[in-house]
């Protein structure tokens, strides 16, 4: 009887798609109808906000992989995500390491790690370019009161300087996000292992590297497929630091499409670079899901 | 001997320790200090680590010779509007993917998920003539319609430990009681997935608040912009007014921090919950 009532019930598929419905229409309007709109864009030759423009095939297609600055985007978006995947993911396990050891006001610090990460994009840009100015920066003021350097470096100012300043503030905001993931992880490793590993003479690099990081990866695997894709995409933090300069030396994807779009008026063509980048990135997230899950089999 | 290993393993921890909370606070605590200090001493060639004198001078330049005001008022105007709608909409859809049965619940949670591969600024370039076919460019509604569109989905993924770890039994009691399952959401789940909805309310208040990209194109007049926006034009420009940004900075900070404070905690479980599974 009490089976009868609660499969009726429950198995009610009306019910749920009535909940689900909002959540999936929203996301569909803003989200999915806007994609494919701009996938139909891509095929126009919009050239200023409101106009209807003319099908023109796979023209701005050829427009955009003949243009040089896209190709030197693409390269700097790889190198943008990849070392922000890298130092992010460093950076995150030394922390998670450090909050799961014993000891005063480790609950404390735990809560707050994610303090860069409440902080806004605008207020870090703001931060970052009063600590790093080459005339009253503090960091320039440190670096050569202790002779590290001689003259001050234009951190935000070169070429040779502003990509990695950009990573390293980006990093700066998003490493505490994946260290609260990573350090979950490390929570959950049974201690008796450890106590194991030590009665038989274990080192602490091998327990770390037989232990700990076989435990890790599945997370760390997560971790690195969200990390890389947020960093493809980021455009506040670079835009509000750099502004993609100087002379585009911090040109990644979003902020060339963003040029082409809204300071060019070139919409097409900016639809057209940010459809090849989805593709990149749904090939990416594709093969990448592919190869982990074959390997866990 | 054993005592002389143990110093230098509780000495390295703590030095590490500090290492973190340096690396954490310290440019936090520049702002801070710098947006107190007068003129001359924020602007000295050697900063003052620590300052002489304190002043709320750039605090009232800022708050009666600027536009601040109307833009923090924007700004959480908008990210209160879309935590509010984020919440409603994600606790209706969490209870229908984690604990309804029917054919599509693990499509519609994929493709929740699978959003997140979309390229922002994608968005924009098609969203800006929708928005100005309904009238909604220059209007803070423009705003809170996208931002719940970005920000709900992953909070669903939020929600997932807390909607998953209500018992069973709790919901076959009510339901043999008579209740029907509308009555269930709201009288028993909605209370106990208090944490979640806590989690979810200040993750998107926080991605709504310090939004810039969509808000620099959808929003024209000075009168709507929000914090990012507005902020930013006191970047540019060749003479900065450090002052008016330092004190800026700490004011823009408040609200995120004070809200993290309360509820933060709730948030740290749902994506410590998320990641282990």
């Amino acid at each position: 009887m009490i089976e009868k009532i609660k499969r009726k019930v429950l198995e009610d598929p009306l019910f749920g798609y009535f909940l689900v419905a909002p959540i999936v229409l929203w996301v569909f309007a803003t989200l999915f109808y806007p994609l494919l709109r701009a996938i139909y864009m891509s095929f126009l030759n919009i050239e200023f906000l409101g106009e209807r423009g003319r099908f023109i095939g796979w023209e701005n297609y050829a427009r955009i992989l003949g243009d040089k600055e896209f190709g030197l985007s693409f390269i700097r978006t790889l190198i943008w995500s990849g070392a922000n995947v890298l130092l992010q993911i460093i950076l995150a396990f030394f922390a998670a390491l450090v909050l799961d050891l014993e000891f005063k006001g480790q609950k404390f610090i735990r809560n707050w790690i994610l303090l860069p990460w409440v902080i806004p994009v605008i207020v870090l840009a703001m931060i970052f370019r009063w600590m790093l100015d080459p005339s009253l920066g503090v960091v320039n003021y440190v670096l050569e009161k202790t002779n590290i350097v001689s003259s001050p470096i234009p951190f935000l100012g070169s070429v040779d300087w502003v990509m990695i300043t950009a990573i390293l503030v980006n990093t700066w905001r998003w490493f505490p996000f994946y260290a609260v993931m990573i350090l979950a992880t490390l929570q959950i490793i049974p201690v008796q292992l450890y106590e194991a590993a030590k009665i038989d003479g274990a080192s602490p690099f091998q327990q770390f590297c037989y232990i700990t990081l076989p435990h890790i990866m599945p997370v760390l695997v997560t971790v690195i497929l969200i990390c890389s894709l947020w960093a493809v995409n980021v455009f506040d933090m670079i835009w509000l630091l750099t502004r993609g300069g100087p002379g585009n030396a911090t040109q990644t994807f979003p902020i060339f499409i963003y040029q082409k779009g809204f300071q060019e008026y070139r919409l097409s063509q900016a639809a057209t670079a940010a459809v090849f980048m989805f593709i990149l990135l749904l090939i990416y997230g594709t093969v990448y899901l592919r190869t982990i899950t074959l390997e866990e089999k | 001997m054993n005592t002389v290993k143990q110093f230098f393993q509780t000495l390295i921890k703590y030095l590490a320790v500090l290492l973190l909370l340096f690396i954490l606070v310290s440019p936090i605590y520049w702002i801070f200090v710098s947006s107190f200090k007068p003129t001359p001493e924020l602007i000295r060639v050697t900063p003052t680590f620590i300052p002489h004198t304190l002043t709320l001078f750039h605090y009232l330049g800022l708050l009666k010779e600027t536009n601040f005001m109307r833009y923090f008022l924007n700004s959480i105007y908008v990210a209160t509007g879309s935590s509010l709608l984020v919440v409603i909409l994600t606790s209706l859809a969490g209870y229908s993917i984690y604990r309804c049965r029917y054919i599509g619940r693990y499509f519609f949670f994929h493709m929740l998920l699978a959003i997140y591969i979309f390229p922002r600024v994608l968005l924009l370039l098609s969203l800006y003539p929708v928005f100005a076919k309904v009238n909604l460019v220059d209007n803070l509604l423009s705003l809170v319609i996208t931002y719940v569109g970005i920000t709900a989905p992953f909070n669903v993924w939020i929600m997932r430990a807390f909607f998953t770890s209500v018992p069973l039994e709790l919901e076959d009691a009510a339901l043999v009681d008579g209740a029907n399952r509308l009555q269930i959401l709201f009288k028993i789940f909605l209370p106990l997935v208090a944490p979640g909805i806590a989690a979810v309310a200040i993750n998107s208040f926080l991605m709504s608040y310090g939004e810039y990209l969509f808000a620099s194109i959808l929003i024209i007049s000075d009168e709507y912009k929000t914090l990012p926006v507005g902020m930013a034009q006191f970047l540019q420009g060749y003479e900065i007014s450090w002052g008016w940004l330092a004190s800026g900075s700490v004011l823009i900070i408040l609200p995120p921090v004070i809200g993290f404070a309360f509820l933060g905690k709730y948030f740290i479980k749902g994506l410590t919950a998320g990641a282990i599974k």
